[in-house]
């Protein structure tokens, strides 16, 4: 009898405090966005007829979706070679990668945001090599959020994708070098293709990521471009919108959740080593 | 293997981890510079914006907070975290297979809404104390961490080898101290170094629990960043980055650096 | 096509220490040579080499006429087989055979009709569309085996093949590669630790050591006559007993096994005989009596063990510690003295260690 609720109450802890403080506060903040008195989806009619947060919400995912893209081929080209690289140059460049990862976001934020800025680094670089006389802000732009964002995540993705890139067998590679195939061949029609889940996996992490992000859109992009986080901030803590802040709340969890959830599907799918 | 990586690749490779390593570079040449304001190359040489993070009584409050969250809230998720991995390895069979799932919500719901949750049902909703809603956030941030990694390391642990020790007369809760507990040192010391990390560098989570009583570092760093564009940010960056350096040289003391490669 | 192999002087390192010492091997077209020899000997180095996955530090690789050894692996043409079978996971059974065929720019619908034929060859037919990872290992053995055999390379190599495979499994599958191998006349390279393999499938075999071959030579000569100390424990030889020549007449040799015990060696039979030999035996060429007039070496038996055909003893003798098989009846007691007398048939003769 003792057994059999062992493994129970040793896991009932954490599953009470996951279930009290996490479940229920959040299952409470989607609930409060239902049932207002003006109709039951009110709170998501104002928000999809606004066009500013409909704006918001665009400029979020455009940024979210290119973020990941370029983090992917970025990340995915450097691990190859790092995955590649003998013993000793390879442990350099994965702390190399780590050490950024493990500095917090702000850190790094507030680093590009230095590197930017209307005296930043790189307009002084750019004013002092000539290529332009006025120095001009970056900062504030949809490609200052995203190459701040791709900073953010490429060393996620790189470490992701070298412990993919390690897990495909050395003798797989040298069976398709055996048959004929050229190091080109090998990498298009053996190492993509077993990469492939990995790289799904990758994508949904930087996806999510970058699209709930708060610390970076604020430092880089400003009220200028504001995205999903920092408008659910906005409306909560300055104007004390606390449903529409729900809502906006509410619409991040289903689609990072549903992105979750396909992407997973299709990994799984496509994934051949599971079986 | 003997073909060779293609010579623009590596060029590409090497980009890339400048582009990575420059704008930390840049901070920490910025955090000695000794003018009022952030440059590059820096001009003279001071620590002055060292000092300076101690004698605004924001960062030395919001420095100490962090710091004890994150103790606090990695001991309490170790504290529920390494039985409830321990219960999803070793009753793997009793248990149903949603539990291990609810232990990836935390990471699945994002961090931003949790804190925002938080805020309406604990802080306001329980009229919690800021510090205690900060804590359980944090601890609940970290946890999934803690369950992940010290899983990994009871997967690759025989029990065989705990049932040899209860039958050689060792009570059961003897046993897990003196023989599982060991046996995923490495796990546990990961665990601890990832959660302690996280917390220290939150911001999602904490944005919404924090006032102008309590704050952690970095939501300060975020508030001071918006009012002063000096070198006393770049400085308190440093001083964050040091902590990560003194945490990979543990992990290397400990575990050795090829652990942070998996 | 087949072609021979030879290679010549072949010098290989891992970073400082050589594994791989001046060896040169010659495998003439359409025959099976096997490797053999316990882990680290550098059969898979030689394999490696051979593949082009390792650059030699010197020697050459030929096959045929063609100098393999600067040849990139992908450009060597060589079928490999190997030990995790290393099928492409994200491929049907069909599409990893028909591998090779694409590279070398085979239209599709023909590489399909080949892939086809050779699964149908190894049995698979009815499985081509499946997935690696839904197979046997048997199955994904030969999978791997269609793939490298549908390429029709002028040389077929083995790393392992059998040794993640079950005891019975293992001697079907290597009665089939040898089938298969005998049916294209492919030159074979066949590397295992495995004796009874090496030596059932093989037309010669080559028993490796620390780098160096020890001997190369049929399988009835390895085992019946081996050249040295290393391949004669090797192939069973347990008791090793140095001579010494004490009288020699006409052919007939008289020799002296420590403790002075006098034994007869005909010349005739064994082959020149020089004055300082070592005498190697199977634990079935020492015969052990209790007969006291009997000429042989005195022994004190200790451990019997019941083989079911025999029983074997562990004997002290002045020579050391001999292993016999009697096949007596009663046992003989243990802690007993006995004579133990080589049984000239089962006897080898090997030159010194250490001369």
């Amino acid at each position: 009898m003792k057994k059999r609720y062992a493994g129970w109450i040793l896991a009932s802890p954490a599953t009470i405090a996951i279930g009290l403080f996490l479940i229920l506060p959040v299952a409470a903040t989607i609930a409060s966005t239902f049932g207002d008195e003006k109709g039951l989806l009110a709170p998501y009619y104002a928000f999809f007829n606004s066009g500013f947060r409909r704006g918001v919400l665009w400029r979020t995912l455009e940024i979210s979706l290119a973020t990941t893209a370029i983090s992917l081929v970025v990340g995915f080209l450097t691990a190859y070679v790092v995955a590649k690289s003998p013993g000793r140059l390879k442990s350099i460049l994965i702390i190399a990668a780590v050490f950024p990862l493990l500095t917090g976001v702000v850190v790094r934020s507030f680093a590009f945001l230095i590197l930017l800025g209307k005296n930043g680094i790189l307009n002084n670089f750019l004013v002092g090599v000539g290529i332009t006389d006025q120095p001009f802000s970056m900062l504030y732009t949809q490609g200052a959020v995203i190459a701040a964002m791709v900073y953010l995540f490429v060393p996620l993705m790189i470490l992701t994708l070298v412990g993919v890139l390690e897990n495909i067998p050395e003798d797989v590679v040298q069976a398709s070098a055996s048959l004929g195939a050229s190091p080109a061949a090998t990498f298009r029609q053996v190492i993509f293709p077993l990469a492939v889940p990995g790289l799904i996996v990758g994508a949904v992490l930087v996806f999510t990521g970058s699209f709930t992000s708060y610390a970076t859109p604020q430092l880089v992009g400003g009220e200028r471009q504001m995205v999903m986080g920092t408008l659910m901030y906005q409306r909560a803590m300055v104007s004390f919108d606390w449903v529409g802040a729900s809502t906006i709340a509410a619409i991040m969890v289903v689609i990072t959740i549903s992105v979750v959830l396909a992407m997973s599907r299709i990994a799984r799918r496509l994934n051949p080593m599971a079986t | 293997m003997t073909t060779r990586t293609h010579p623009l690749l590596i060029l590409f490779t090497v980009l890339v981890y400048i582009f990575l390593a420059g704008p930390l570079i840049i901070v920490f040449g910025a955090s000695v510079s000794d003018t009022t304001y952030l440059t590059f190359p820096p001009q003279g040489l001071s620590l002055r914006w060292f000092e300076n993070i101690f004698e605004i009584s924001a960062f030395r409050r919001t420095i100490v907070t962090s710091l004890e969250l994150a103790f606090l809230a990695t001991g309490l998720a170790l504290l529920i975290g390494i039985p409830a991995a321990y219960a999803l390895n070793r009753y793997r069979i009793q248990l149903p297979t949603w539990l291990s799932t609810v232990f990836v919500l935390p990471i699945l719901v994002p961090e931003i809404v949790f804190g925002f949750s938080l805020l309406k049902s604990v802080a306001v909703g329980a009229s919690a104390p800021i510090f205690l809603a900060l804590l359980i956030g944090h601890t609940l941030i970290v946890l999934p961490y803690c369950v992940r990694v010290i899983s990994a390391s009871l997967a690759s642990f025989d029990f065989s080898v705990e049932e040899a020790a209860i039958s050689l007369g060792s009570p059961p809760v003897k046993t897990f101290f003196t023989i599982v507990l060991p046996n995923v040192r490495s796990g546990v010391i990961a665990a601890f170094i990832l959660a302690f990390i996280t917390s220290i560098n939150d911001v999602s989570t904490s944005l919404f629990l924090t006032g102008p009583g309590v704050s952690t570092l970095p939501i300060q760093i975020l508030a001071h960043v918006e009012q002063f564009f000096d070198p006393t940010i770049a400085s308190v960056s440093v001083l964050l980055m040091l902590l990560t350096i003194m945490v990979m040289a543990i992990v290397e003391r400990t575990l050795g650096l090829t652990f942070l490669a998996k | 096509m087949t072609l021979p192999l030879t290679i010549e002087n072949l010098t290989a390192h891992y970073g400082t220490t050589r594994v791989l010492e001046d060896l040169s091997l010659s495998v003439g077209a359409g025959e099976l040579v096997s490797l053999l020899g316990a882990s680290g000997c550098g059969k898979t180095t030689t394999l490696r080499l051979v593949a082009g996955f390792l650059e030699p530090t010197a020697g050459t690789i030929r096959l045929g006429g063609k100098d393999l050894t600067k040849l990139p692996a992908y450009k060597r043409d060589i079928g490999l087989v190997f030990q995790n079978y290393a099928l492409f996971p994200h491929l049907s059974v069909l599409d990893n055979v028909a591998f090779g065929l694409k590279q070398r720019g085979v239209a599709a619908a023909e590489r399909e009709k080949r892939a086809r034929q050779m699964l149908d060859r190894v049995g698979l037919a009815q499985l081509a569309e499946r997935l690696p990872g839904a197979l046997s290992g048997g199955q994904k053995q030969r999978v791997a085996l269609a793939r490298a055999l549908v390429i029709e390379p002028p040389l077929l190599m083995f790393d392992e093949p059998l040794s993640n495979l079950d005891a019975k499994l293992r001697v079907d599958m290597r009665v089939e590669i040898r089938q298969l191998q005998r049916a294209n006349g492919t030159t074979s390279v066949y590397v295992t630790h495995d004796q009874e393999e090496a030596f059932s499938i093989s037309d010669r075999v080559a028993i490796m050591n620390a780098g160096r071959i020890m001997q190369f030579d049929t399988p009835e000569v390895l085992y019946q006559r081996p050249a040295n100390a290393f391949v004669a424990r090797f192939v069973g030889f347990e008791n090793l007993i140095p001579m010494r020549v004490s009288r020699r007449t006409g052919a007939e040799v008289t020799a002296e096994a420590p403790g002075g015990v006098a034994l007869q060696f005909s010349q005739d039979k064994f082959g020149p005989i020089p004055d300082d030999f070592v005498l190697a035996t199977r634990p079935d060429g020492l015969a052990v009596t209790s007969d006291p007039n009997v000429e042989g070496l005195p022994a004190t038996l200790g451990l019997r063990t019941y083989l079911g055909r025999a029983y074997q003893y562990q004997c002290e003798t002045e020579a050391g510690a001999l292993i016999a098989n009697g096949q007596l009846s009663p046992p003989l007691d243990i802690g007993a003295g006995a004579k133990l007398v080589p049984v000239p048939d089962q006897c080898c003769v090997l030159k010194p260690e250490h001369p």
